[in-house]
């Protein structure tokens, strides 16, 4: 088999993996070598389902020993297989590279004949490209379950963001689509990769030549949308994973049907409207202050379709409004619908100089359609205060109603030929 | 209100702006354009002095390194018209250090962040969308039509990451290259660019990366909105991976 049928096998067969970031690291790269890392990331191309390109994403191996439900490389779905060499890895790569295709490589394989013998031939690879290519660029290696702690530690000194997948979100749901993984062979090196990198970042502290492990963290990946679960189990086992384990992300990915299974949920499309929402939720934990028993509860276990997690909050909260821009802490400014990050600190920094008026506001480049609702600027609102949050929920789905009419208007009149 | 005109060259501008700030009692009050050389033109013209404008660099970059930052953006995006907010900009940035960046509903602040945001954004981008193509003789050859003039910065980026080859960067509209050989990095022109050949295995490596590109895409999730707002068409020109759509 020719290195292009095989690069089409296993980049087809890598790419349900999510991650394909290339932040959080910045190395100098080798005097007389090839690469080096940037920590915001670099996107180098995007395909045609819209998702950023940065690294080589692709298997070592599809050839699996294991039988999950919902995986396209499953034992017993009848595709093409296919390996790479060592050295075949290693050209892509660096050809890819020299040309600026791509950011770095992306290694994850199925299970050959055992996990240890899978994790130290993808090891193998990284180490090769390390030490004898003299290679500085990213590198995200999967952690096969199962595997040695010495092949863990050893993927976490050459590669810059190692990943356990967690597969999907409850044991229950493991064992019955992926029989063969287990819940503590998943999380025991998630937490071995955790104190590494604490260790590690002590070391570097003492002494800058200490060894680097897993500079960019660790992720994780769990499948929505093929199991049961609802989005309030599915947001506290985050919450969890990233206050316990410290993990830098968890990916959601849309359960896409790739084969027939009867203990499979038939799917008219992926469910990416539930993912687009998890990850609005997951925002919400990781950078504007909510706790996932906010966001969501045992009586309303699901995140709401028409309106995004944290507006569903508000409108729920009519106490904490309005919110006065001139006053409100960084903290709250970040609790307003439609305010984000990049306008809280926006905000946070004009005032310094005066205060903020409701032109002001445009101005600095704050958009005020769903913020218009909840907050007051120079004391002045927006809307009428006193509107129930019933009528705020019906306004923010319709759009401006009042205002429609008004802009198709002109477009009308300036038809050729309607008028005369 | 005083009225001053400089030759339109960067070192003018910058010298220019140096000087107004030593001279005058409150630069806010003032405007800076390029001279025109018209009969009726009014201001005082400021003579050029690089020295001074690269001073006045210096100096910025010690009192406010990221104003620094976005000054050198701004000039990247060779903007003319903005001189009097340029003026204004470094003016407040002396006074107010690198909070600055955070008056934006100052109109001068606003400006000049807005244009400098654009060309950094630019060059972010072709950090990862240049391409390379390797020549017969072992060289690798970048072209792009960037729409602010980068080449510098960019060719600053690949002189830390390419280090171990032989490369060029070539602007087609501005005429302008790079080159990096054994360590060394040089910039000059190009009046007249014949294509060279390119070596034995360029279009192997290519058709691979096209069929990679290709097959990563997760086909029930086609998305081409997303793909355009992400990758604007304009940077399509050079890009492997979209020949021959």
């Amino acid at each position: 088999m020719d290195i292009l049928e095989k690069l089409q096998i296993l980049s087809g067969a890598a790419r349900y993996d999510a991650s394909c970031a290339s932040s959080g690291s910045r190395r100098e790269g080798p005097a007389c070598g090839t690469g080096n890392t940037s920590s915001s990331g670099i996107c180098h191309s995007w395909a045609d389902d819209g998702r950023c390109i940065s690294l080589l994403k692709i298997l070592l191996s599809n050839d699996c020993i294991y039988d999950c439900a919902y995986c396209v490389n499953r034992s017993t779905n009848p595709v093409e297989r296919a390996s790479f060499t060592a050295r075949e890895v290693i050209d892509l790569t660096l050809d890819f590279y020299r040309r600026n295709y791509i950011e770095g490589l992306f290694l994850s394989s199925a299970v050959m004949q055992s996990p240890d013998q899978t994790m130290e031939r993808m090891v193998m690879v990284a180490e090769a490209l390390r030490t004898e290519e003299q290679f500085g660029g990213y590198i995200h290696m999967k952690i096969i379950p199962g595997c040695s702690r010495d092949l863990v530690r050893k993927a976490g000194l050459y590669a810059d963001r190692i990943s356990v997948n967690i597969e999907l979100p409850s044991q229950a749901s493991l064992q019955r689509l992926a029989p063969q993984k287990h819940k503590h062979a998943i999380l025991e090196p998630m937490a071995l990769i955790g104190r590494e990198i604490a260790t590690s970042l002590l070391e570097r502290k003492a002494s800058r030549r200490a060894p680097r492990f897993a500079p960019a963290g660790q992720s994780t990946q769990m499948i929505i949308g093929a199991s049961p679960e609802n989005d309030f189990q599915i947001l506290r086992l985050s919450q969890g994973l990233y206050k316990k384990m410290n993990l830098k992300r968890v990916y959601y990915s849309a359960y896409v049907p790739v084969i027939a299974d009867n203990r499979l949920p038939v799917l008219a499309a992926p469910p990416l409207l539930r993912e687009h929402r998890l990850y609005q939720a997951d925002w919400l934990l990781r950078f504007y202050g909510f706790s996932a028993e906010e966001i969501l509860s045992d009586d309303a276990p699901h995140l709401d379709e028409s309106f995004d997690p944290k507006t569903a909050w508000a409108l729920r909260h009519p106490e904490f409004f309005p919110v006065e821009i001139n006053r409100a802490d960084y903290a709250t400014l970040l609790r307003v619908p439609g305010i984000g990050v990049l306008s809280a600190k926006r905000i946070v920094a004009a005032r310094r100089f005066s205060r903020i008026t409701p032109e002001g506001l445009k101005k600095i480049g704050v958009v005020i359609k769903r913020a218009k609702y909840f907050i007051t600027c120079s004391g002045r609102s927006f809307e009428n205060p006193d509107q129930p949050p019933a009528l705020i929920r019906q306004r923010l789905l319709l759009g401006e109603s009042s205002e429609a009419p008004m802009s198709i208007l002109p477009k009308q009149l300036v038809l050729p030929g309607l008028i005369a | 209100m005083n009225r001053y005109l400089y030759d339109g060259t960067a070192d003018g501008l910058l010298s220019s702006i140096a000087w107004i700030l030593e001279e005058e009692p409150d630069p806010e009050k003032v405007t800076l354009a390029k001279r025109m050389d018209t009969l009726f033109e009014e201001g005082f013209t400021i003579s050029t002095d690089a020295t001074l404008a690269e001073s006045l660099f210096f100096r910025l970059k010690q009192h406010a390194p990221d104003a620094a930052h976005t000054l050198y953006s701004f000039m990247l995006a060779e903007k003319e018209g903005m001189e009097t907010s340029l003026l204004h900009y470094v003016s407040l940035a002396f006074k107010h250090g690198d909070k600055v960046k955070g008056y934006l509903t100052h109109p001068a602040v606003r400006d000049i962040v807005n244009v400098a945001q654009k060309a950094g954004r630019e060059l972010h981008r072709m950090k990862g969308l240049l391409r390379f193509e390797k020549l017969q003789d072992g060289a690798y050859l970048a072209k792009m039509e960037p729409d602010y003039n980068i080449i510098h910065p960019l060719a600053y980026h690949f002189s830390s990451r390419l280090r171990a080859q032989h490369w060029f960067l070539y602007d087609v509209k501005r005429r302008m290259a790079a080159r990096w050989n054994n360590g060394t990095l040089q910039f000059g022109t190009i009046e007249q660019f014949t294509t060279p050949a390119l070596s034995e295995d360029e279009k192997k490596v290519q058709a691979l990366w096209q069929a990679f590109f290709k097959t990563i895409a997760i086909p029930d999730r086609k998305n081409p909105r997303l793909q355009k707002s992400n990758m604007p068409m304009k940077y399509w020109k050079y890009l492997v991976e979209k020949q021959g759509e």
